[in-house]
């Protein structure tokens, strides 16, 4: 029996079926890619600045990281069924994941434009009241890839080898299970440091002298991208071990978004001798 | 009918958001719209643009080829008047477009809603967010067709 990516010579997957696959997704993560254009101008154009940056540094991060994910998403789709795909459910739910996606950059921007923060902006409650109504946004985001991962799991058709199978539904699970109750804890916290930050990682902000809860966001967030290249590793190296060797890699990563976690939590910095 | 400036600007936020309504309910009836918003509304504002450009333009200070003077220009409330009538009319004209041309490619209305918002309050911002939906819905369809 041969598999979809069983070998590094075996066809590359076709990319088009994204457009066909997940429509929604498709358009959305174009569009936000379109977005980067009118930002970077404004980027360029704006002298003011926001926590040391650019006020617009963030909504260009966000339209990377959303596009990237909404992109992937699509990508993964092809492994649900088709049937769950085309049911009248599942397109409510892309579509209500779509609407909570622009909701968010929308207002990352709209907090560029005014100069204030987007997140833990607790100043005046129309605020308040932004930053409750993202939080719901950004859990109903995160949970496509609960749903998209249960999926998958359940699709006995994907075509795919056993192990690479397990690696793209674990991944897209595991997306959801650690990005939640960190991302949670974080937007609790009052602000992504704990304790004082004085030195920045480039691009990425992490700080150098403070615990910085965004690493295991981070992390966690690209366990649907980590999981299933330690799949296609695993089946292309150690094809007998494959399945075993993804759980390991799985509660690996696992194990060191807790540890990045926790490390965060006692105000250590993340890999403090980068940057 | 009064020739202040001042009195005249409070006609025409009326008849520009009869424009707009019209526009976002364009589904119900898209001839009557597109007739509303692409001819009869932004003539009327054109009407009213060329005359008060006729009445106050050489009275006016200023001119096109410095920013300052450009600015001087739009002190003088029948000028001010003139551009602010500009924006309303070829807003509305592009809005119409936005909206005919989403109806000729098959683009639901409702995608093209927060568009027409834009446009509303700011003009190219709105343009530009309609161009990034029809070429990301171009790119998609492509990719689509070339699988199919």
């Amino acid at each position: 029996m041969t598999f979809a990516l069983a070998t590094p010579r075996s066809t590359l997957p076709d990319l088009r079926r994204m457009a066909s696959d997940a429509p929604a997704f498709t358009a959305l993560a174009i569009l936000l890619a379109l977005g980067l254009i009118p930002l970077a101008a404004a980027m360029a154009l704006d002298t003011r600045i926001f926590q040391g940056d650019s006020p617009w540094m963030k909504p260009v991060k966000f339209h990377f990281a959303l596009g990237l994910y909404t992109i992937s998403l699509a990508f993964f789709a092809r492994f649900m069924p088709e049937a769950t795909r085309l049911s009248r459910s599942w397109r409510w739910f892309t579509a209500a994941v779509v609407v909570a996606i622009c909701g968010e950059v929308v207002w990352l921007s709209s907090a560029a434009m005014i100069n204030t923060a987007s997140h833990f902006n607790t100043t005046i409650p129309v605020f308040t009241a932004i930053y409750g109504l993202m939080g719901v946004f950004a859990v109903l985001l995160t949970s496509a890839s609960l749903v998209m991962g249960v999926s998958v799991w359940r699709n006995r058709a994907t075509g795919l080898d056993p192990a690479l199978h397990l690696a793209v539904a674990l991944g897209l699970v595991m997306t959801f299970v650690l990005t939640i109750p960190v991302a949670g804890y974080l937007s609790s916290n009052g602000g992504h440091f704990v304790g004082t930050s004085t030195r920045a990682l480039r691009v990425m902000g992490w700080s150098r002298d403070a615990g910085d809860l965004r690493v295991a966001h981070f992390l966690a967030t690209h366990a649907l991208h980590f999981v299933p290249v330690a799949g296609l590793l695993a089946v292309w190296l150690v094809p007998a071990w494959a399945v075993r060797v993804v759980w390991v890699a799985a509660a690996s990563f696992a194990a060191l978004v807790i540890f990045t976690f926790a490390q965060a939590l006692q105000g250590q910095p993340f890999l403090p001798f980068i940057g | 009918m009064s020739t202040d400036p001042h009195a005249l600007f409070q006609l025409t936020g009326p008849l520009a958001i009869l424009g707009w309504l019209s526009l976002v309910l364009a589904p119900f009836a898209p001839r009557l719209t597109d007739a509303i918003a692409s001819l009869v509304i932004p003539a009327l504002l054109s009407v009213g643009y060329t005359a008060l450009i006729l009445v106050h333009w050489a009275g006016a200070p200023g001119g096109f080829d410095s920013l300052a003077n450009v600015m001087a220009l739009f002190t003088h409330p029948g000028v001010a008047l003139a551009g602010w009538v500009h924006y309303l009319a070829f807003d509305l004209f592009v809005g119409a477009w936005i909206t005919r041309t989403a109806r000729a490619e098959r683009i639901p209305h409702l995608l093209i809603l927060p568009c027409l918002v834009l446009t509303f309050l700011f003009g190219p911002a709105g343009f530009l967010a309609f161009t990034a939906l029809r070429a990301s819905l171009a790119a998609r369809a492509r990719m689509t067709g070339a699988t199919a």
